[in-house]
């Protein structure tokens, strides 16, 4: 038993090692636009890491995080273009103003659970453009507020192969997504994280043997929240702005449920690669039916399908891997161990 | 971990690690990236400076006979209606790469690609998109949809200089001299429709009060609060503004607060659905005000939707209503007509936004034609300073027309018109309205500068 866990986390460092490396190189080979859309499915990853600790890890559902994810990036865009901070600077002012936040809403959410919770926070998300609106003064009388591309590039000791605003924006995501990794990791094996899942499995259980269950509810809000935030803040890098929609924020709150789904809920890495995949799902939906290689005069012109077809295929991931790519990567594991163990040795 | 305990790593493992070791190989094979670097633009004497550009403009990236131009509008989403401009460009490019062989450049005949991305009105999604058909180095944007789409990328599309042409929005912030680089349309600025509609009721409703429905963004913005600063000195007086949220277009309970004051006149500041609701509205709460309805919303689909609700409506049109007998029959409309049939079959002929997207194709057509060189620079300060009469379904006798030192709006002539439902199309209610250079004289300069 102790050899197959070794065996396997090898298998998970060289993986590891080799998926790093990838992405590591990637900037380096492909088209801005390229990185760009990367760039926006590891923030994507990084806003969904969060909602897991909330929604996997601690069982309380959220369907508002789009509003913590747009005060992370009006908070970076306002401090850049009106008030001069250095753009890294505001990465974590943006989480900390997300946490802070995170807990006015946590403390309340004390009292409600489960569906009432979730139309809770899906209030948030219908509120939070209406304040822009009223609070945002940005370009031409609207909630936009711009930030140049002068403002947001990288500081002059980034070594020139990463310098572009593309390359730039990406590492710093990564690198930014790699540490909030490690930091889920380490939460999940302390004792915060335990209390987490004790919280989530049974209350009165958790409260039982000591667990605070106030502190641990709003500081699962709050850091969730803030991962939020530093999401929001990054998007910022690669757009090149701070907006908000009704729709669109409503839309990504649940894009970012989606991919916890997706990517396997209370996993560490599942929502990383959840957020990874439903933004190359939807990019190549979108793709597919502006310029579909089958189908053609089905799909020509019929860009307002697009949306559905994403729709069909997140139906189609979910009934083939009802636990999420994680789930299934185990399963997949455990098979392919068996018929290797199967085949006879050649000693 | 002594070395006497190594053991050599199973098959799966090594099948991993050489996967792995393939899958950064890969990663650095494809002949790496290569960024061409940001050489600045040749200062230059011209009106249009481009010291500051990221590429330069003043340099041919045209190399074969295509030219490539890039939109974004919305496909997808509730604001998919809008995907009729796109069906009337659609039509007009191909009419004009087959039938008349393309778009002559000095002297050269080049055929025009149009590159398509959906952005379901996001903003956010415009930026994408126009950061993706800049980096395929299109020759430049054309028609992309929406007030906030084009405020979102004007700041990029002024640093690489890259022109963003006939920006379909009649936004008077395409008035703003730092963003020489966006051109708006030739849709009525919406202050040019306030000013229309005020020199109308000193005519006929002297001492009319006017209550207001608007969009609570911007684009709403440009009608309350220029109609507020023209009626100042007047016997006209706004005695009521009611908002709604433009992206729930449900006037119910704003129509009735406006309902309440009686007012004589009512302005809709708003956009698509919005319209046909708050006529549908009016006319269920028994008030009878004239009403005025944003030019945006000439469609036929709309007027449709709207149904007996939106007889006499007053509205602007800068071009033929194809459904008017009166333009029918003329050579414009039925070449239009012809080539819409022929080419987008699935579109509707009678809409406004067809209408508009063959005319803003036909408008491409002559500002490139007239630009002496087929550069950024040249083509951008052309569109400055142009004047087009008898392009598309431009109306007899009409004229459009720029000039970069003191005119940076194009739809300054229109008419004034009138909804028939028994008729089905709108007919003009006077001679033909000329504000043209004059549009930045009573706009509020908030709204340009903003």
């Amino acid at each position: 038993m102790n050899a197959l866990n070794n065996k396997s986390r090898l298998i998970g460092i060289v993986t590891g090692i080799a998926v790093l490396g990838y992405l590591i190189l990637f900037p380096q080979q492909h088209s801005a636009s390229e990185v760009r859309l990367w760039t926006t499915a590891i923030y994507i990853g990084i806003a969904a890491m969060g909602l897991n600790l909330l929604t996997g890890y601690n069982g309380q559902v959220s369907i508002g995080h789009g509003a913590f994810y747009g005060i992370g990036a009006y908070t970076s865009a306002i401090l850049v273009s009106e008030h001069g901070w250095s753009y890294l600077a505001t990465i974590p002012t943006a989480a900390a103003l997300a946490f802070l936040v995170g807990v006015t809403i946590g403390v309340p959410a004390l009292r409600v659970k489960g569906l009432y919770l979730a139309l809770v926070t899906l209030g948030l998300a219908v509120v939070f453009p209406d304040i822009t609106k009223k609070f945002v003064h940005g370009v031409g009388g609207t909630n936009l507020v711009r930030v140049s591309r002068l403002d947001l590039a990288a500081p002059s000791w980034v070594p020139a192969k990463a310098a572009a605003l593309d390359q730039w924006g990406y590492y710093l995501t990564l690198t930014i997504a790699l540490i909030l990794l490690l930091g889920i990791w380490l939460i999940v094996r302390g004792r915060f994280g335990r209390a987490l899942i004790a919280v989530r499995d049974h209350e009165a259980a958790a409260t039982t043997v000591g667990v605070n269950l106030a502190r641990t509810k709003v500081l699962a809000f709050a850091l969730s929240a803030a991962y939020a935030g530093i999401a929001g803040a990054l998007s910022v890098q690669v757009t090149g702005l701070a907006n908000a929609e009704k729709i669109g924020t409503f839309n990504l709150s649940i894009l970012f449920l989606v991919a916890v789904v997706i990517g396997g809920t209370a996993t560490v890495f599942g929502p990383l690669i959840g957020g990874f995949l439903v933004v190359m799902i939807q990019s190549a939906t979108s793709d597919f039916v502006a310029n579909p290689p089958i189908f053609t005069s089905f799909f020509s012109g019929k860009e307002v399908l697009s949306p559905a077809l994403f729709g069909i295929l997140l139906i189609a991931f979910m009934y083939f891997m009802p636990d999420g790519i994680m789930g299934a990567v185990r399963r997949s594991y455990r098979q392919l161990e068996k018929i290797v163990n199967k085949a006879p040795s050649k000693k | 971990m002594s070395t006497s305990n190594w053991r050599r790593p199973s098959v799966l493992i090594r099948a991993v690690a050489f996967t792995s070791g393939l899958a950064i190989v890969l990663a650095a094979c494809g002949g790496g990236r290569t960024d061409t670097p940001n050489t600045g633009g040749s200062p230059n004497s011209g009106a249009i400076k481009t010291a500051a550009c990221t590429t330069d403009p003043t340099k041919a990236t045209v190399t074969g006979d295509t030219i490539t131009l890039g939109t974004s509008l919305p496909l997808s989403g509730i604001y998919s209606a809008f995907k009729g401009i796109l069906d009337g460009q659609t039509a007009y490019f191909d009419y004009l790469n087959k039938d008349l062989g393309g778009v002559k450049v000095a002297g050269k005949k080049y055929q025009i690609k149009l590159e398509v991305k959906d952005d379901a009105y996001a903003a956010e999604k415009t930026v994408a998109n126009v950061q993706s058909l800049i980096d395929s180095n299109v020759f430049g944007l054309f028609s992309v949809v929406g007030t906030k789409n084009n405020l979102a990328i004007r700041d990029q599309v002024n640093e690489d200089c890259v022109p963003n042409l006939l920006a379909a929005t009649g936004s008077p912030a395409w008035g703003n001299s730092k963003y020489p680089w966006l051109l708006g349309t030739f849709l009525v600025p919406y202050p040019d429709e306030m000013k229309a509609l005020v020199d109308y009721l000193k005519v006929n409703q002297p001492k009319a009060t006017i209550a207001v429905l608007r969009a609570n963004d911007d684009f709403g913005g440009a009608y309350s609060e220029t109609l507020t600063s023209l009626v100042k000195g007047t016997g006209l007086k706004v005695i009521k503004v009611a908002g709604y949220d433009p992206e729930t277009p449900d006037t119910r309970s704003q129509i009735t607060t406006l309902a309440a004051t009686k007012a004589d006149v009512l302005v809709i500041g708003g956009a698509l659905l919005a319209c046909p609701d708050a006529l549908k509205n009016v006319a269920t709460s028994g008030w009878r005000p004239t009403t005025y309805m944003s030019g945006t919303c000439t469609s036929k689909t709309l007027m449709t939707i709207a149904g007996d609700a939106g007889n006499d409506v007053l509205t602007v049109l800068p071009l033929m209503d194809p459904l008017n007998p009166i333009f029918a029959s003329s050579p414009a409309a039925t070449l239009y007509r012809a080539k819409i049939a022929q080419y987008v079959p699935t579109a509707d002929a009678g809409s406004g936004l067809v209408a508009y997207g063959w005319t803003a194709g036909a408008m491409l057509q002559k500002i490139l034609e007239d630009s002496p060189k087929l550069t950024r620079l040249s083509v951008m300060e052309t569109a400055r300073s142009f004047t087009a009469s008898g392009i598309g379904l431009m109306p007899m006798g009409s004229k459009f027309s720029t000039n970069i030192k003191n005119d940076w709006f194009l739809g300054e002539q229109f008419m004034l018109v009138k909804y028939s439902t028994s008729k089905g199309y709108f007919s003009p209610i006077g001679p033909a309205i000329d504000f043209n250079g004059k549009t930045s004289s009573f706009t509020p300069k908030a709204l340009i500068d903003g």
